[in-house]
């Protein structure tokens, strides 16, 4: 059996496998499709300071090869979290990601510091790239600016391991990751969702009550896989890869081009009992080509020589 | 925190039959690789044809009929997924996800006689109602065959699915068509005044509906009006049908007792409502 272990941001993990934050419930409310132990981390979906009662219907559509959403951030709030969820999840043995999200750098430092003494929660995940709210804005993704002083702000208040959610709706990733890792990120999550839209042009409405929203899925995978590349070439800290992840193959190409770990996201709706089972799809499919280590495989892409010679590469 | 329940699982289901039935509809009949037994009426599963062409996300379905193992939907051909579902062929294998949802409450033999409303394809989630009211649900009193009606509404004739497999129970069943090409000439809402009007069911009776937004709205305006127990199967767009998307929000009444948080999920803390929780 192939070793699955893998160490992100000093968090060590059973396997590189996370839940994308958004798609697998708040807390373990899933556990009886996933067994707790069978991911590597668990990531909740987006806290807010306040209760967020989320956008109006309709919410979701569905595309050729993924899935739009427009939920914004539906949640009961921090008080609610620590009291309802944190407690129940420190009953088990998992490594809890808690994924924040703000309207301001005061209410991002604030999450970080209430959740600092927390023990269930092992590390933050700051949600810097929601396209579902503020009108799909992203102020705090798009300016590298922006996102350094959000990090720089929930680094002073917590001495948890601190993941910055990057956007793909940037014309250079690598900046904006360059600019996390100042501001003291000890790892990235790359991506969010792309922005997107859907229309029925017979009724000329558009399939979301917000017109536009998030889109995630098989049909963004490429485009993900191209932005944790980038970003892994651009920092030293750890990356995280999501998007489009379905199967353990694609887990792996994220694996190649960088990431030390990835997240499972839209496939969970296909089929919820899969992230439970794809840490050990993964080994077997290591131990059917002779690798030890799921470790063996990160960032060993073979780019070809001609890379670094062609002008406007992305760096 | 609302969950999905216990006993819903994820796994292949082996498609043995496929019945053509009404203008555009087909009954599906799969086996689940795991036995789900006794499910209660009104709850759902999530099915999606695993192939290239199948849309993503899988579509949720009312259990329709249950014999033993074997597990039976009624599907309204409308899109690419339940297209893909209706063009399956037996042996092959589709993903299945469930038993979702809570289902409707105990139907009694007790109280007032229960008053089923069924839009269309709406209807799904009656057939295993009759059949588990006419046993007894939850330990209590079973219903008499006269404790039940059934009233069957839909634009024409050939879109009340499966009608001579209701009239089998032996309970009132009764049909609307928009176009008076079966039954009273209306919709469903219009059949029951009349038959209270006439006599023929009492004006005390608790109300079950399945249909239409525009349907539920109606019943639910009814029951507030008349003071009726009523519960409504909803048929929100879902994503995922486990609690995880939040993509079904349901508006709740802030003075029920599901009104701590202004929405519900409908996956997971219905399908089935009663219409003191929620404000369609």
């Amino acid at each position: 059996m192939a070793n699955m272990a893998v160490t992100v941001a000093g968090l060590e993990l059973a396997n590189p496998v996370m839940s994308a934050s958004g798609t697998y419930g708040h807390g373990l409310e899933m556990r009886h499709f996933a067994a707790p132990a069978s991911l590597g981390a668990w990531v909740s979906k987006t806290v807010t300071r306040k209760p967020r009662p989320g956008n109006p219907l309709p919410r979701i559509a569905e595309t050729e090869a993924g899935f739009l959403n427009s939920i914004g951030l539906e949640n009961r709030g921090i008080d609610s979290y620590l009291r309802d969820v944190l407690p129940d999840m420190a009953r088990e043995h998992a490594v809890v990601i808690t994924n924040i999200g703000g309207e301001s750098v005061d209410d991002f430092a604030e999450l970080a510091a209430r959740l600092d003494g927390e023990r269930a929660c092992h590390a933050l995940e700051v949600n810097l790239s929601c396209p579902n709210v503020q009108g799909g804005k992203l102020p705090f993704s798009t300016s590298p600016a922006m996102a350094e002083s959000v990090i720089a702000r929930v680094r002073a208040a917590t001495k948890k391991p601190v993941f910055a959610k990057l956007s793909p709706n940037v014309s250079d990733i690598g900046e904006i990751a360059r600019a996390v890792e100042a501001g003291g990120a000890d790892g990235i999550t790359a991506v969010n969702t792309l922005l997107g839209m859907r229309v029925d042009w017979k009724t000329r409405r558009p399939a979301l009550n917000t017109i536009q929203g998030g889109y995630s899925g098989i049909g963004i995978k490429p485009i993900a896989l191209r932005c944790a590349w980038s970003c892994a070439r651009a920092v030293s800290i750890p990356v995280i890869g999501c998007g489009g992840i379905a199967c353990a193959e694609d887990a792996f190409e994220f694996l190649v081009v960088g990431c030390r770990a990835v997240q499972f996201g839209t496939a969970s709706f296909t089929d919820p009992g899969k992230i439970g089972r794809l840490a050990a799809e993964m080994s077997q499919l290591l131990d059917q080509h002779g690798i030890a280590s799921v470790t063996d495989l990160i960032g060993t892409l073979r780019a070809p020589n001609v890379l670094a010679k062609t002008p406007g590469a992305p760096s | 925190m609302p969950a999905p329940p216990k006993d819903a699982r994820s796994c292949l289901a082996e498609v043995l039959e496929v019945e053509r039935v009404g203008d555009d509809g087909v009954i599906l009949s799969v086996r689940p690789e795991i036995a789900m037994l006794d499910v209660r009426a009104s709850r759902f599963f999530m099915l999606r044809h695993e192939d290239a062409r199948s849309p993503a996300i899988p579509r949720p379905f009312s259990l329709y009929r249950q014999r033993g193992r074997e597990l039976e939907f009624l599907i309204k051909v409308m899109g690419r997924g339940t297209q893909a579902l209706a063009q399956s062929r037996p042996g092959e294998k589709l993903r299945l996800i469930g038993p979702l949802g809570n289902g409707w409450p105990a139907l009694d033999g007790d109280g007032p006689m229960w008053v089923m409303l069924a839009g269309g394809v709406g209807s799904a989630p009656f057939y295993l109602a009759i059949e588990q009211a006419l046993k007894g649900m939850d330990g209590k009193a079973r219903c008499g065959k006269d404790h039940v009606a059934f009233l069957f509404g839909a634009a024409r004739k050939g879109l009340l699915y499966d009608v001579d497999a209701f009239r089998g129970f032996g309970v009132k069943v009764f049909t609307a068509t928009d176009d008076g090409s079966d039954g009273f000439k209306g919709n469903v809402l219009q059949l029951l005044e009349t038959l209270w009007s006439r006599g023929t069911l009492p004006r005390e009776c608790r109300l079950l509906a399945c249909g239409p937004e525009r349907m539920l709205e109606a019943v639910e305006h009814l029951a507030q009006e008349k003071h009726l127990e009523c519960w409504l199967s909803l048929e929100t767009l879902m994503g995922c049908g486990v609690g995880i998307c939040n993509g079904c929000p349901v508006p709740t009444r802030p003075d029920g007792p599901l009104g701590a948080w202004p929405n519900a999920k409908c996956c997971v803390e219905g399908p089935v409502f009663s219409t003191r929780d929620i404000a369609l």
